[in-house]
C-alpha cells in the first residue's frame, strides 16, 4: 500500500495549529490542474474556424460535458456548467495521471473524494431551498405513492438524500483504490514468480491497465453526472 | 562492472521501498486529511475560476463563431440557390419566348411564300389562258381563211374540169354559187 501513502514534501506549514504540509498529494493535484490548464491554454490559443486536433479536443471535451449537463439537468443549469466542466477534467485527469508508473493517485483518498462530495452535497442542498424554500422538502415525499406506503418511503427517500455524499465519494474512492491495489497484487505477483511464471499476472496486468484506464474515465463520468442528476433534482422540482 | 553494481543496488533499494509492507490503508490516516482537503480546495478553486472565466469563454465564443459562420453560409448558400432557380426560370421563360417566335417567323414566311407562288401561278395561269384564247382565236381566222380559200380553189378547180369537160365556159358566179352550196353541206365533214 505504499503507493497510497502521503508523505511530506518541503517544509512543514502548519497554520492555527493544523499541519497543513505540501505532500505528495498536493504536487499531483497541482500536476492534473496544470495539465488540464495547458490543454486548455493551447485548445484556446488559436480560434480557428477548422480547428486543429489540440483545439478539436478541447471543443469535444465542452461539447461532452455541456450536452451532459442538458441531457441530464436541463438549460436551468447552464451557471453551474464551469464548475461541472472543471469538475469532471479535475477528476478526469487526477485518475489518469494515478495510472502513470510511480505516480499519486490523488482520487484514491477517501478525504479527497469526501470533501468533493460533500461541497457538491451542500451547494445542491443549498440551491435547492434557495429555489424552492420550504417546498425542496417534498423531494423526500414522491408522489403516486399509497398512503401506507408513505412514511416508509419518506424515510427511505431522506435516508438515500443524506447518503449521497457517502455514495458518490466511497464509488469514486473505492474504484480507484480497488484498481491500484489489483494492479499492485498482480504486479506482486509477476515478481514472486519469476521468469517461469510471471507471464501469465504479467499479462493480466495488461489487461487491468486497460480496464482501469477506462475505469478511470467512467468515474469521472459518473462522478459528474451524478452531480449533474442531484444538481437536476434541486432545480426542477420533480415529485 | 561498477556502473552494473551501482544500477543493481539503486533498483533493489526502490523496489524494496516501493514493495515494503505497510500495515493498513494510508487513506485511513488522519495525519494529512487537513493538508489534503486544504490543498484541493485551493488548487480546485484556482483551476475552477482560471476554467470559468478565462478558458470556457473562449471555447465558447469560438463555438458560436463556427456556428454563426456556418449558419451565414448555410444562408448565402440558398440565397445563391435560389437566385440560381430564378435565374433558370428566366432563361427558361426567354428560351420559350424565342421558340414561340420562332414558329411565328415560320409561320408568317411561309404564308408569304404560299401567297407569292399562289399569285405566281394565278398571273402563270391567267397568261396561259390568254394564250390560248389568242390560239384559238387564230386558228378560228385560220379556219375562216382556209374555207375561204379552198372555196376559192374548189371553184377555180371545179370550172377547169367543167371547162376541160365539156369545153365551154360556165357561168362563173353560178360555179361559185353551186361550190359554195356544196361546201356549206359539206364542211361539218372536214372540220
Amino acid at each position: 500500500m505504499q503507493q497510497f501513502s502521503v508523505h511530506k514534501i518541503g517544509p512543514e506549514i502548519k497554520i492555527a495549529g493544523i499541519d497543513l504540509s505540501f505532500t505528495n498529494a498536493s504536487l499531483f493535484m497541482i500536476i492534473s490542474a496544470s495539465i488540464i490548464a495547458i490543454f486548455l491554454f493551447f485548445g484556446t490559443k488559436e480560434k480557428k474556424i477548422i480547428p486543429d486536433k489540440i483545439q478539436l479536443i478541447a471543443e469535444l471535451f465542452y461539447s461532452f460535458v455541456a450536452k451532459m449537463i442538458n441531457d441530464t439537468a436541463g438549460s436551468k443549469a447552464k451557471p453551474y456548467f464551469p464548475f461541472i466542466f472543471s469538475l469532471f477534467m479535475f477528476v478526469l485527469l487526477c485518475n489518469m495521471v494515478g495510472m502513470l508508473p510511480y505516480a499519486f493517485t490523488v482520487t484514491s483518498h477517501i478525504i479527497v473524494t469526501l470533501i468533493m462530495a460533500l461541497f457538491i452535497f451542500i451547494a445542491v442542498t443549498i440551491i435547492g431551498f434557495l429555489k424552492h424554500g420550504l417546498k425542496y422538502f417534498s423531494i423526500f415525499v414522491p408522489s403516486g405513492v399509497p398512503a401506507i406506503l408513505l412514511p416508509l418511503i419518506t424515510i427511505i427517500e431522506i435516508i438515500s438524500y443524506l447518503s449521497r455524499p457517502v455514495s458518490l465519494s466511497v464509488r469514486l474512492f473505492a474504484n480507484m483504490m480497488a484498481g491500484h491495489t489489483m494492479l499492485k497484487v498482480f504486479g506482486g505477483f509477476v515478481i514472486s514468480l519469476g521468469i517461469l511464471g510471471g507471464w501469465l499476472p504479467l499479462g493480466f496486468s495488461v489487461a487491468l491497465t486497460g480496464l482501469e484506464i477506462l475505469v478511470a474515465f467512467l468515474q469521472a463520468y459518473v462522478f459528474a453526472i451524478l452531480t449533474c442528476i442531484y444538481l437536476n433534482d434541486a432545480l426542477n422540482l420533480h415529485h | 562492472m561498477k556502473r552494473y553494481l551501482l544500477v543493481i543496488i539503486v533498483f533493489s533499494t526502490i523496489s524494496t521501498y516501493l514493495f515494503a509492507a505497510e500495515a493498513g490503508m494510508p487513506q485511513l490516516d488522519p495525519k494529512y486529511w487537513a493538508s489534503q482537503a486544504f490543498w484541493l480546495i485551493l488548487v480546485f478553486s484556482i483551476l475552477y475560476l482560471s476554467i470559468a472565466k478565462f478558458y470556457l469563454p473562449k471555447i465558447k465564443k469560438n463555438l458560436d463563431n463556427r456556428e454563426n459562420k456556418i449558419k451565414e453560409d448555410l444562408d448565402e448558400a440558398n440565397k445563391m440557390k435560389s437566385l440560381s432557380e430564378k435565374k433558370l426560370k428566366e432563361y427558361n421563360v426567354i428560351l420559350e419566348n424565342s421558340k414561340k417566335e420562332v414558329t411565328k417567323i415560320l409561320l408568317e414566311s411561309k404564308n408569304t411564300l404560299d401567297k407569292s407562288i399562289q399569285n405566281k401561278k394565278e398571273t402563270i395561269e391567267k397568261d396561259i389562258e390568254n394564250q390560248l384564247t389568242k390560239a384559238q382565236k387564230e386558228i378560228l381566222e385560220l379556219k375562216t381563211s382556209s374555207i375561204n380559200s379552198i372555196n376559192n380553189i374548189s371553184q377555180e378547180i371545179s370550172s377547169n374540169i367543167i371547162e376541160k369537160m365539156s369545153g365551154d365556159k360556165l357561168n362563173e358566179s353560178s360555179i361559185k354559187a353551186v361550190v359554195e352550196e356544196v361546201s356549206k353541206k359539206n364542211i361539218g365533214k372536214y372540220l
